[in-house]
């Protein structure tokens, strides 16, 4: 048992050392930044044709909005995965309660809260205009709520809202795609018009779909940290 | 119409992401639930069959490429249905059917709809970044469902499985990265016509780093280390849809790529030697293993090596070796993996036989024919590397021989009492049964079979119709445009 163990060791130094020395030859060898890539010169030709400001929008929900829905079903798995194994784990042991951060820092938080919840609310909202959208607004909304549970050390979030939010946002976005295949156009296929570019009313469904993302994506990862901070789930799971 | 092929992937999406919600609002018991939530799943699933039924109807003439978002091919994501990916496709649902785990809990049942989304995905997606991302779902899905365990040991599997998948993502990543930079194109179609010409160093690092990348699922050499403890605490249903079908889905996308991306003696020659490391290893393995599922898990390596040495071969036979070596243990090894759940019985052990005998290849059963042909296949290939192929080939399968017929030596002496309700067959028995009665009903008509597999392989390794499938020829025109800038 010693000498495999032993042997352990080693292989997987001689692996990476051999994968580090392989990949350092090979991106030496790539023109970085040098020529523009074939699609990017494509996007920027025709990106505008899908009413965003934020080409990278046009890019994440338009031309490559099965892959985003890929994404949030990743988060999903994974957030499914963790609730699964914390339940199991809190079988054996009791997670030490938490017992708040005291007066100060609850105070300072029900200040910050509602302000928080206004950037992450808008970061989603201007997410065909201005750089940010529905993945990094998501995060700052599930900040936002997540920060009372650390302050009063209890959860304050209702779960069940909380699941109906996260598997409402996540089934609209594929509704809406389904709603472009009733109309005889393709899966994910951006409806409603365009309209002026950098208008806050414009880029036809994206803003929608922004919108469930950042739904979907806070109200999933408040889930995700409140399972870390509570003692039992008050849910039915398990 | 052929655009709801969107569909096969959307749906489960959509009833997983329902799920919990909807479990939480049932107001019957526990028991009621689980199956009401089970025969919601499965029903999903069922739909998904009956669409891609639908739409395969005419894909023996012409393979479909269904444009997500209505956006022309390198610029959107397209999904690819040909005679190959219709026959994985319905392999997987049908397999997912069989399979699907009862009495389990709604966030179990929630990973297993994305995982049956992420294989649909794998067999479906024409897009390098679209698979990788199905194939990150999946291993994802996959994470979930091994930690759900109970047994004591399931935390560090998982996490030791999880590590070795996150390097496997990580590596192919770069490769799709450094494909990008070379190509500017993410459209396997776009990319293959691109590729025709050109230097082929790149593109072969590109491979490699995908081959490893995507070779974790694959259980392929150096980068399987988590089959055996995985397989030994899952339950069978999940170990027979693990190692027959989601394997199997991991080695068509390395073999596309290969296929569409490289098709340079060099890619192939690395498929060689992996693969022949990997049936010397997978069956020694095997070979000393004391516990039948152990034993089972290193035996779906060596046989995987066996694939990957099939599919190195000449383009058009390695495709049709390869794919009947892939169908034979999609039948055999979930069968095995079915019986040694609950207690044996008579018929057990006799189908037992059955799947080994075909796995260790007895004429007349299917694996005879299939090793038969993959043996007359190295030799005509010639080359030193094809010649230790062919040895290594043989060796295994004296060594396969003899862990198999140990098991039967060690239960065959005190058989086990005569059953008492013959009625209790029991849903994996029956798989069982089925997949055996599968294996029968190939012996009896192998010739009709086979015809029919040399035009599904012919079809899948013809680059021409890909390419001209797929990126439509105003695209083509505007390539040519754009490379004369």
């Amino acid at each position: 048992m010693s000498r495999s163990s032993r042997s352990m060791e080693w292989t997987p130094l001689l692996f990476s050392g051999g994968l580090a020395f392989f990949l350092f030859a090979l991106f030496a060898v790539i023109p970085f930044g040098d020529t523009a890539m074939k699609v990017g010169t494509m996007i920027h030709q025709q990106g505008g044709e899908l009413g965003a400001a934020n080409l990278v929008t046009a890019v994440v929900l338009g031309y490559r909005g099965l892959d985003t829905l890929g994404e949030l079903a990743i988060l999903f798995a994974a957030a499914t995965s963790a609730g699964l194994v914390l339940s199991n784990t809190r079988q054996r042991t009791r997670s030490i309660k938490n017992k708040g951060l005291g007066e100060l820092f609850e105070s300072a938080i029900s200040l910050l809260m509602p302000l928080l919840l206004l950037v992450g609310v808008y970061i989603v909202l201007h997410g065909h205009l201005t750089p940010g959208g529905g993945f990094q607004g998501g995060v700052v909304i599930a900040v936002a709520l997540f920060l009372p549970t650390l302050a009063r050390g209890e959860m304050v979030i209702n779960h069940h809202l909380i699941q109906w939010i996260e598997g409402g946002a996540g089934a609209l976005f594929i509704l809406i795609g389904v709603a472009a295949l009733i109309q005889g156009a393709a899966f994910l296929q951006p409806l409603m018009a365009a309209g002026e570019v950098g208008r806050f009313l414009s880029a036809g469904t994206l803003p929608v779909l922004y919108l469930l993302v950042g739904l979907k994506v806070g109200a999933e990862l408040a889930a995700l940290l409140g399972h870390l901070v509570e003692d039992d789930e008050p849910g039915v799971q398990q | 119409m052929s655009n709801s092929l969107a569909l096969v992937i959307a749906l489960p999406l959509l009833a997983a992401f329902l799920l919990q919600p909807l479990a939480q609002q049932l107001g019957v018991g526990r028991e009621q639930r689980s199956v009401a939530i089970q025969l919601y799943a499965q029903l999903t699933i069922a739909v998904t069959l009956w669409i891609t039924l639908m739409l395969g109807n005419g894909v023996e003439q012409q393979p479909l490429s269904v444009m997500m978002g209505g956006f022309s091919a390198p610029m959107g994501i397209n999904l690819y249905l040909d005679r190959l990916s219709l026959l994985l496709l319905v392999a997987t649902q049908l397999a997912l059917l069989l399979l699907w785990p009862a009495d389990a809990t709604p966030r179990i049942h929630a990973l297993m709809l994305l995982l049956s989304a992420s294989s649909m995905g794998l067999a479906l997606s024409g897009d390098l970044f679209n698979l990788y991302v199905f194939y990150e779902l999946l291993a994802v899905a996959t994470f979930g469902l091994v930690a759900a365990n109970s047994s004591r040991s399931a935390p560090l599997i998982s996490f030791r499985y999880l590590l070795i998948s996150g390097l496997g993502s990580v590596l192919a990543l770069s490769g799709i990265a450094l494909i990008y930079s070379h190509t500017g194109s993410l459209n396997l179609a776009d990319i293959s016509a691109t590729l025709q010409h050109g230097d082929a160093e790149l593109p072969l690092a590109a491979f490699i780093l995908i081959l490893l990348g995507i070779g974790v699922k694959a259980e392929l050499f150096a980068v399987n280390g988590w089959v055996p403890e995985v397989y030994a605490i899952i339950s069978p249903r999940l170990s027979a849809l693990l190692a027959g079908v989601v394997s199997k889905l991991a080695v068509v996308v390395i073999v596309r790529v290969l296929l569409m991306l490289f098709p340079h003696p060099e890619a192939a020659q690395v498929l060689l030697v992996l693969g022949i490391l990997g049936v010397i290893s997978g069956e020694l393995a095997a070979w000393r293993a004391q516990d039948l599922r152990r034993m089972l898990a290193y035996s779906s390596i060596g046989q995987l090596g066996m694939i990957f040495i099939a599919f190195s071969l000449s383009l058009e036979f390695g495709m049709l070796m390869g794919l009947l070596l892939s169908l034979h243990h999609m039948v055999v090894k979930p069968g095995l993996f079915m019986l040694t759940a609950g207690k044996s019985k008579r018929w057990h052990m006799a189908l037992f036989v059955l799947f080994a005998l075909s796995l260790v290849g007895v004429p007349p059963l299917p694996g005879f024919w299939v090793k038969l042909s993959l043996l007359t296949g190295l030799v005509e290939a010639g080359g030193a590397l094809n010649q230790l192929a062919l040895i290594v080939f043989l060796g295994a399968t004296v060594i396969e021989a003899s862990y198999l017929f140990r098991v039967l030596q060690n239960t065959l002496p005190n058989p086990p009492a005569v059953d008492e309700g013959h009625l209790t067959v029991g849903w994996n028995g029956l798989v069982g049964v089925l997949l055996g009665g599968v294996l029968v009903v190939t012996t009896l008509s192998v010739d009709p079979v086979l015809e029919q597999l040399k035009q599904i392989s012919s079809q899948a390794g013809d680059r021409n119709l890909l390419i001209s499938s797929v990126v439509t020829p105003s695209a083509e025109q505007q390539m040519v445009v754009e490379r004369d800038k």
